[in-house]
């Protein structure tokens, strides 16, 4: 059979392709190009192949920034998405200021990172700053540091920077998956005598699975792409020691002009953030072919569930979590 | 769906066949819009606007009262030329050194006058083909009479005058705070002995003796790289810089070695390679260091912070050995007229410089706390500024700064090493190696 209005579809979904294409596709094809030529950005680009992926690869800077933005990534799971989580749990279960106590955690998601990364260079002043003045303060000369100019302590000083901005914003997200959790599956914990703390780890966790499942994958590709933070709180430094590839990559274009193996370097990050991407789909769609033989059997066995949190109070205990994001 | 189009009634039908051409048309426009929008995106390539009368004026920011000059010297050119505009286009310092000049070079509307260094990137300009031959002009043009010949010596290349010179700062020298030496009972260094003498005095003391802020690394990049030309000799310096010799060798390794002993001496403040050159220049203004390490520019941004500041500077203290004791480090900066504008555009390019530099402009300048080199001692000049410039103009050898003078790659690695060497991470002979591994690849 033919289509009434066969171009209709495409009009349609024009504009986004445009801009899709000059935004990410055009552009994304001649940084593949760049990458194969060695160029500073206005000379004469000369082809040579593989080269810059062959010394990206052997560059141990380069090698260096992906184990920081992995750490920094690990860290800010727990600083962003778990602490957003628990601060969701206070948000919902707080009956007064709630709030104002949303307004608070989420504020220093409205700033821009720049400001904030400026603000968080005062606090971090070895000199000046709040941090160490406070501990002088306290009679803790000792554990004064050069927050962002220790190898030690700066890739974490940035860490809790980005879980001081974050938190707040993935505490918005779970709060609102908190808010769409069945009220007659909480009650039902309630009258078989569950706390609120239990309540919250296996039953309204367990169902907002989505939600975290999302907001885990943000705050990886997020990770990934994070760049104005440390360009401005450490540019990579000290030693390389908060290097992370958009940092780097952005030194060797901007600062060196080497746009080709800048280019290069941009390829292999896209590559990575894709295939973790790719990797994230691939395990969500099995968890959820995994799901749904087990579906039938899971919706006579709902109202148990609620019970059985009751007697199972261990929270890393998740063996009825499939049950109850059936239950959605 | 499908089925219930197909039953439509004729007229319907027709109307529906209608639609389907106007969709089409539009899908046509937009694919030829799309085309237009392309190649239109497309057509830049470099290509300047050659003949019409705007003369395009690009720089870094040089601050708001400089900016007043600028914009003055712009509008006399306007008033003296019927039919012409000016247009001044100041960036962000950072950008314009980096990617924002070659942008604008290589944009549809490229500027006809640029601001550069001297040294290496002038040089590659030239060998980019942005830049004019000014000696027509300065033999017998606008130009003619505006500096002195030897003036150009510097911005001259194979005969050609690349650049009008503007100004010539020194960018490294020691400055001290007189009150807080003077109440140590300490003279400012003249020696490296006494350097680190200075600095064993102050760090017991609880003072920090000398203040950097080596963030970017440039900060004492800049003063590192003038200590160790002086212990590898000028020669030696230019050509490791410029990747004609190597780092690995015992001259280096013990000019790093210096460099080691201001770690063990604590003559920097331990956040030396955690904070700017801006905060670095605090500890200084705020009377927390003894002394501090950075350029002519100074002079201005104290008297504007610290105006109570009692301050004055010692050249770089001479080192061991003989290898240039009085050299100085110092960069000239000017106006390059880009070769890519038409002829006449270059005349009147030529024209606008002459005009920055008349004497009027130049005490403009002065006002404006930025120290032209047409200007001659004054009293609306700051003594200590008319002594760097006497200092640069007198220097026996003049060392260029790594990062305007050679290539980024190098003056990079180089001030990388120096900052792990400073920091205390590195020592003497591993940086020196990693250097040299890191310049070879």
């Amino acid at each position: 059979m033919r289509a009434h209005r066969p171009l209709a579809p495409y009009l349609f979904i024009a504009p986004a392709l445009i801009v899709f294409g000059f935004a990410v596709l055009v552009p994304f094809v001649f940084t593949g190009a760049f990458s194969l030529t060695e160029w500073d950005g206005y000379s004469e680009a000369v082809f040579v192949g593989v080269d810059n992926y062959v010394r990206a690869f052997g560059d141990t800077v380069f090698q260096q920034s992906f184990v920081n933005v992995v750490i920094y990534i690990l860290v800010t799971l727990v600083v962003e998405v778990l602490v957003g989580l628990v601060l969701a749990g206070i948000a919902i279960s707080v009956t007064r200021g709630s709030l104002w106590f949303r307004v608070a955690i989420f504020t220093p998601v409205m700033l821009p990172m720049v400001v904030v990364a400026v603000l968080w260079s005062f606090i971090y002043n070895p000199d000046f700053g709040l941090v160490n003045g406070a501990l002088r303060a306290l009679g803790l000369e000792d554990w004064t540091r050069v927050w962002l100019g220790d190898e030690q302590t700066a890739l974490l000083a940035i860490c809790l920077v980005s879980g001081w901005v974050y938190a707040g914003f993935y505490m918005t997200i779970f709060y609102a998956a908190l808010r769409q959790v069945p009220t007659e599956v909480v009650e039902a914990a309630r009258l078989d005598g569950a706390r609120e703390n239990t309540i919250f780890w296996r039953v309204r966790v367990p169902i907002i699975r989505n939600s975290i499942e999302v907001a885990i994958l943000l705050c990886v590709t997020g990770g990934f792409q994070s760049f104005d933070l440390f360009y401005v709180l450490t540019n990579g430094g000290p030693y390389h020691s908060t290097e992370i590839p958009t940092t780097y990559l952005v030194q060797s274009v901007f600062h060196t002009g080497q746009v080709g193996y800048g280019s290069a370097m941009a390829v292999v990050l896209t590559a990575v953030v894709v295939t973790i991407g790719l990797i994230a789909t691939a395990i969500r769609r099995r968890g959820d072919s995994d799901d749904r033989p087990s579906r039938k059997s899971a919706r006579n066995t709902t109202r148990n569930t609620a019970r059985n949190t009751v007697a199972q109070p261990d929270p890393a205990d998740t063996a009825s979590v499939p049950t109850l994001e059936v239950v959605r | 769906m499908r089925r219930v189009a197909h039953a439509r009634p004729l007229r319907a039908a027709t109307a529906a066949s209608t639609a389907n051409k106007r969709l089409h048309s539009a899908a046509g426009v937009a694919v030829v819009g799309v085309v237009v929008l392309a190649l239109a995106g497309c057509a830049g390539g470099g290509a300047s606007a050659a003949d019409d009368k705007t003369l395009r004026v690009a720089m870094g920011s040089p601050g708001e009262a400089q900016i007043r000059v600028w914009e003055s010297v712009a509008e006399q050119f306007e008033a003296a030329n019927d039919g012409w505009k000016v247009d001044l286009n100041f960036q962000d310092d950072d950008m314009y050194q980096t990617i924002g000049l070659p942008n604008l070079l290589n944009g549809r509307n490229a500027p006809d006058v640029y601001f550069e260094w001297a040294g290496n990137r002038l040089a590659t300009r030239n060998d980019d083909g942005f830049v004019a031959d000014l000696t027509p002009f300065v033999e017998d043009g606008p130009l003619t009479g505006v500096l002195e010949d030897d003036q150009y010596g510097a911005v001259t290349a194979d005969g050609r005058i690349l650049m009008v010179p503007h100004i010539a700062d020194v960018t490294n020298v020691l400055w001290y705070n007189t009150e807080i030496l003077d109440a140590e009972g300490l003279e400012a260094p003249t020696s490296w002995d006494e350097l680190l003498e200075v600095c064993d005095t102050l760090a017991a003391d609880g003072i920090v003796p000398i203040a950097s802020g080596n963030k970017d690394l440039w900060a004492a990049g800049n003063w590192l790289a003038h200590l160790v030309s002086r212990v590898v000799g000028h020669e030696e310096y230019d050509k490791a810089l410029s990747g004609q010799a190597d780092f690995d060798t015992p001259e280096w390794k013990t000019a790093f070695g210096y460099v080691e002993d201001l770690a063990e001496h604590k003559c920097v403040n331990e956040s030396v390679n955690a904070i700017d050159d801006n905060e670095g220049a605090q500890l200084f203004f705020q009377g927390k260091a003894a002394m501090h390490a950075i350029g002519s520019w100074l002079v201005s941004w104290a008297i504007d912070e610290a105006p109570d500041l009692d301050f004055d500077f010692v050249n770089l203290p001479a080192m061991p050995g003989e290898a240039d004791p009085d050299s100085v480090i110092g960069v000239i900066t000017g106006y390059v007229v880009n070769a890519k504008s038409g002829h006449d555009k270059q005349e009147k390019a030529a024209e606008f410089l002459a005009l920055l530099s008349s004497a009027e402009n130049t005490q403009a300048f002065i006002e404006a706390e930025a120290v032209p080199v047409t200007a001659t001692a004054s009293a609306s000049i700051d003594e200590r500024t008319i002594r760097l410039n006497s200092l640069l103009s007198e220097a026996p050898v003049v060392i260029s700064p790594p990062d305007t003078g050679y290539d980024l790659d190098v003056a990079d690695a180089f001030y990388r090493s120096l900052a792990e060497v400073l920091g205390g991470r590195t020592s003497a002979d591993d940086a020196v190696t990693q250097l040299q591994e890191q310049t070879s690849k």
